[in-house]
């Protein structure tokens, strides 16, 4: 592994992919789907082998990078490194965790993008474009190219949308848009305001500057505590719509259901725990105190996203409406770990993370496969399909069984954990959340018995089961989700430094 | 052999992946991976029974998860209880696999069905060893699992499809209860290991009130799981599943984890009598209460799921006396004779095609062992002496009373009554009178159908003998490590409970059997008692008018919320931005004047802005 230069090779190596395919003749539908596949891969491996190397013992901080990038001011009173803004890149355990979970739903969605019927070649150097972004947040090591990367996402999803989604991908897409585009306003203002102030948006020297009384001397000028409020609340409004919190949630229905089955894996998988990361990076890693005062709100406010998210997933007709509620009534369990405050509670948030990403892009991988046959996701016109599709039936009942947090599999332990941590500090508002655990079961029951048992209906009928290309991304996120249910200290293990620090700075 | 007890669940494990991945190609051929599987596993786990017998308790685990200081284990425990529920769940189980090859001969699904049943041992058995209420929480919740896949078996039809959904979603309301009880004891006790919750117990740093609690939580577990009242509506409903599925899991084990559960948990339950006696109270009511459904019934599956909610309320009522011993020991026979009595009755039903006893009658003619079998069972359940469910019966009653719940001894004699009446209505309706049924060439069953039940019926019969108050109570000495102060049946109390029992089958020839009384006696003379019975309490209907209409009231209100408020307000903004840019729009007019007006009034607001904050927003 060698330093300067891994960091950059793993977040920009799709780039390659985007180049070979300009030049790639635009009615190449195999070559470029080929391509794009392809060119996830470079990255992935990189990312698979930090990881694994990681778990051996290797150092992350060797392969942090930092280069000169721009300069603001050059005034003689002030340090070398005032006002500057450098590429900098670093991980650590959570930032590496997060970076194979989006390497990895990059490749799988690559994949599922067999159906994607126009375009190909726009398609792909968007989709990778794309997951440049995703890379680049998790690795961005200054707030000013967390964002850059983070805008890099916003355009790239903007036009797969926009472009190749479903009926309304217009109306879609600049809701996506339109929300996103507040909530990135809202974290300018906050990166612009601890820039001037500190004259730095290195998270880690912000992080010393903003804590330790000795640090604080470097200051440009002083960030007293009712700003540091108002900061931390603009964090949380604006990483609140990513995740969602309700009532920021609206935009994420119309993505899950308008743009290809394919986007939304990465939609659901990555994008929204952009949301999530944001807020434990930047929410808990700069302003700890407030987060502190915050929590018991940030416990309700996930206990809300819980129960509002499953109701409502209970009364929809269409599959794809289950699963957008599914994710805000799941990114409430997040909310509930980080609101927790304790060890318990954090490494659960972060288990959901990931836990949701590998479920939420294995449900949305069968929603493709069943529209490319079916043409609807509406259950009304769904049922039977364990007679003509018994694999995919199957693989959509065990994806259901790993949401609704079934032992065995990844959502048991996030779920369990989150719990374990919210009843150490609010035992009464933890028990009134369990009740999400029974409307999970009955809402993804409800949906999924509906489609796959039952009497055959017209269209399904004669439906041919996945094929091979398509169960293969199938397969690979069962393995995941119940290797992870099984043996979950594959995760826990690089995580562990990560939120020992995290734990720290909350001074718990 | 007991460092070896963690292979038994992993047989049948192995069954389920091979079965799920080549099941296709080896058809009929996977009757025999399950059934080679399971019977290894009947085989180690009869090894490790004989080894624990003569030694002391096993232990063995490894760190799972851990969380901050916290470190979460699994592994596996050999005591004297995970042993003999190893050897029961692992013949019952190997016995229905037999079964069930000329069961479900010819059926499409053949192997899944053969892979499913592997996937439900291997949770049961692995249930049975857990070590710690985590690890048995997480199979618990993989027996569900096997469960619901098994009723739903035969999911084109509607009413599995229902049934397995309700199944699934009852049984989770109670594992909610054991979940939250479970975290709850965890940060009290530091420990989700039995031992260390037990030494906490010992030791009183467990308050009594968190005693009560997390013992009545994690009951609600068990309330779910055993089918007791009022979480039992899913279990009747259970029966859409394939016949030896019911045998299995919602007769002999599954159904029973319940009471395994609050057996292993004892010491906690002992610790608080408020605890003792809600087990008791649920336990006393579920029995009589499910009993009375059972009198009515018309369904041969479901007459024998009243049946068996009924009996683990006896289970039930037994813990809550006091008495672990006495429900294990109701659990062992009662797992052999009810096992055996679905497994006649589905005999039957693959004969005749129906489950409508009224459209049966005459089968003791053509299908002669199935009827004798099938009266064994019936005899065992009923409580007549000599047979196993005659001393296991006597020795909750005997509990009861020593523990003063005199009412709930009587109602424990009554619902003994009805078992009786209702096994022998049961059984001269099916098997006795004139022949009711379309069906012709009606026989009698394969060999292999046969002789699983020919092992039970043995059982049904011998299994008492392991611990009687005449012979000896081996199995009591043994569960409790030589400590079983076991105090004298008093010899009315037998007399009684024979008394009660030939009464029920007596009455119940005279209506059925010899017909000198009116069959319709109670619909004709209390058509009101007659129809609240017949409709279980109306107890589905009360739920869903309550709890589902509740449930959707909430979702139809989110749903308004979601829609326009929210909606509405998004709406808004972006109303009032549209608004503004037209105002702004509008101010493009080509007049100097108002431009430096704007720039004016801009320059003034910033330079004001400037001043009060210093030049730093």
């Amino acid at each position: 592994m060698n330093g300067p230069y891994f960091l950059s090779l793993l977040v920009f190596s799709p780039l390659l992919g985007i180049l070979l395919l300009a030049f790639t003749p635009k009615t190449q539908e195999r070559t470029m789907k080929w391509l794009g596949f392809l060119s996830t891969l470079p990255s992935l491996i990189l990312s698979l082998f930090a990881f694994f190397q990681y778990l051996r013992g290797y150092r992350l901080e060797h392969l942090a990078e930092k280069r000169d990038w721009i300069r603001f001011a050059d005034f003689p009173f002030l340090t070398e490194s005032t006002f500057v803004v450098r590429y900098e890149l670093n991980i650590d355990g959570l930032s590496l965790v997060m970076i194979v979970l989006a390497s990895l739903l990059a490749a799988l969605a690559a994949i599922a993008s067999i159906h994607i019927k126009k375009e190909w070649k726009g398609y792909f150097m968007l989709f990778l474009l794309l997951e440049i972004g995703m890379l680049g947040v998790f690795a961005a090591g200054n707030m000013v190219l967390f964002f850059i990367f983070l805008e890099v996402t916003l355009v790239a999803m903007f036009f797969l949308i926009g472009k190749w989604g479903g009926f309304a991908r217009e109306r879609a897409a600049y809701s996506y848009l339109l929300y996103n585009g507040v909530g990135s306003a809202i974290l300018l203002i906050v990166i612009a305001v601890l820039f001037a102030r500190a004259g730095t948006s290195n998270m880690e020297l912000l992080k010393e500057m903003l804590h330790n009384p000795a640090a604080r001397a470097q200051l440009i000028a002083p960030i007293p505590d009712g700003l540091r409020l108002s900061l931390f609340i603009a964090l949380l409004i604006a990483f609140g719509i990513k995740l969602p919190i309700v009532p920021f949630h609206r935009w994420i229905l119309r993505v899950h259901v308008q743009a290809p089955p394919a986007v939304v894996m990465l939609h659901a998988g990555v994008l929204l725990k952009i949301g999530a990361y944001g807020l434990i990076r930047f929410g808990i890693g700069l302003f700890p105190d407030q987060f502190r005062d915050f929590s018991f709100l940030i416990a309700i406010l996930g206990i809300v996203n819980l129960l509002y998210g499953a109701f409502l997933a209970f009364i929809q007709d269409d599959f794809k409406m289950v699963l957008a509620y599914s994710s805000v009534s799941h990114m409430g369990i997040v909310l509930i770990g980080l609101g927790a405050l304790n060890e318990a509670g954090m490494q659960g948030a972060i288990f959901q993370t990931v836990s949701h990403g590998f479920i939420s892009a294995l449900l949305f991988l069968l929603v493709g496969i069943l529209y490319e046959r079916t043409n609807t996701t509406e259950l009304d016109r769904l049922g039977g399909l364990a007679k003509a599709m018994p694999l995919t039936a199957g693989s959509l009942l065990a994806g259901a069984m790993a949401s609704l947090g079934l032992p065995g599999m990844s959502g048991f332990v996030s779920e369990f954990t989150a719990f374990f941590g919210l009843f150490q500090t609010a035992p009464i508002v933890a028990a009134i959340g369990t009740l999400g655990i029974i409307m999970t079961a009955v809402y993804l029951l409800r949906a999924v018995l509906n489609m796959t048992f039952g009497a055959s209906k017209s269209g399904a009928a004669q439906a041919l089961d996945m094929s091979v290309t398509e169960a293969v991304p199938v397969f690979v996120l069962l393995a995941l989700i119940i290797m992870v249910g099984v043996y979950p200290r594959i995760l826990a293990e690089p995580l562990q430094a990560a939120i020992k620090m995290m734990m720290n700075g909350l001074g718990a | 052999m007991m460092e070896m007890a963690w292979i038994v669940p992993l047989f049948p494990l192995f069954s389920f992946f091979l079965l799920l991945l080549a099941g296709k190609k080896m058809k009929e051929a996977s009757a025999y991976v399950g059934m080679l599987a399971t019977f290894v596993s009947f085989l180690v786990a009869s090894a490790v029974l004989a080894d624990r017998v003569g030694g002391s308790t096993y232990k063995a685990e490894q760190v799972w998860l851990a969380i901050g200081s916290a470190k979460l284990t699994v592994g596996f425990e050999v005591t004297a209880l995970n042993a003999w529920m190893l050897v029961i769940v692992s013949l019952v189980s190997f016995l229905v696999h037999m079964y069930a090859k000329g069961y479900m001969q010819g059926d499409e699904r053949f192997s899944v069905f053969y892979a499913y049943l592997g996937l439900f041992t291997f949770a049961m058995l692995g249930l049975v060893i857990s070590p710690n209420l985590l690890q048995t929480y997480m199979f618990w919740e993989l027996v569900g699992l096997g469960s619901f896949l098994l009723i739903g078996f035969y999911f084109y039809k509607e009413e599995a499809k229902a049934a397995a959904k309700k199944a699934f979603i009852m049984t989770r309301v109670g594992d909610v209860g054991f979940f939250i009880g479970m975290i709850l004891l965890f940060l009290q006790v530091g420990s989700f290991e039995y031992s260390d919750i037990f030494k906490a117990v010992q030791d009183g740093t467990l308050s009594q009130p968190m005693v009560t609690l997390t013992a009545i939580l994690i009951f609600v577990g068990a309330v779910g799981k055993s089918g007791q009242f009022p979480l039992h509506t899913w279990l009747p409903d259970a029966m859409e599943g394939p016949t030896p599925v019911s045998a299995l899991i919602h007769a002999a084990t599954m159904v029973a984890a319940g009471v395994y559960l609050v057996a292993a948990l004892f010491p906690l339950y002992e610790a608080s009598e408020t605890a003792l006696l809600t087990v008791a109270v649920v336990g006393g009511f579920t029995a009589i209460f499910a009993a009375s459904i059972a009198l009515v019934q018309t369904d041969i599956k479901r007459v024998l799921a009243y049946s068996t909610v009924s009996q683990l309320g006896y289970m039930m009522l037994a813990l809550g006396s006091g008495s672990d011993v006495a429900a294990i020991f109701h659990l062992t026979t009662h797992a052999f004779f009810k096992a055996l009595l679905f497994l006649a009755a589905g005999s039957v039903i693959h004969a005749v095609g129906t489950q409508d006893i009224e459209k049966m009658g005459g089968l003791w003619r053509k299908m002669p062992l199935t009827a004798a079998l099938f009266l064994v069972g019936a005899l065992a359940i009923s409580g007549v002496p000599l047979l196993s469910g005659f001393f296991s019966k006597d020795e909750i009653f005997a509990a009861a009373w020593m523990h003063g719940h005199g009412v709930l001894f009587w109602i424990a004699v009554v619902a003994s009554f009805f078992t009786a009446f209702y096994m022998f209505r049961l059984f001269f309706l099916v098997f006795g009178g004139e022949e009711r049924h379309g069906a012709k060439d009606v026989h009698e069953s394969p060999a292999v159908m046969t002789l699983p039940m020919l092992v039970l019926a043995v059982l049904s019969v011998a299994a008492g003998y392991i611990h009687t108050p005449w012979f000896g109570t081996f199995l009591g000495d043994w569960l409790t490590d030589g400590g079983y102060a076991h105090e004298k049946t008093p010899s009315w109390m037998m007399i009684v409970a024979a008394i009660v029992s030939l009464l029920g089958i007596f009455l119940a020839w005279l209506m059925y059997g010899k017909r000198s009384l009116a069959r319709d006696w109670l619909s004709s003379r209390a058509p009101l008692t007659y129809n609240v019975l017949l409709n279980k309490y109306y107890i589905d209907e009360f739920y869903a008018w309550t709890v589902g209409y509740v449930a959707n009231a909430i979702s139809r209100l989110f749903y308004y919320v979601d829609r326009f408020v929210i909606e509405g307000i998004a709406s808004l903004i972006t109303a009032t931005v549209n608004a503004a840019a037209s105002l702004g729009s509008r101010m493009q007019n080509g007049q100097v004047q108002t431009y430096g007006a704007v720039t004016f009034i801009g320059l003034a607001l910033l330079v004001a802005i400037l001043a009060f904050t210093g030049g730093y927003l």
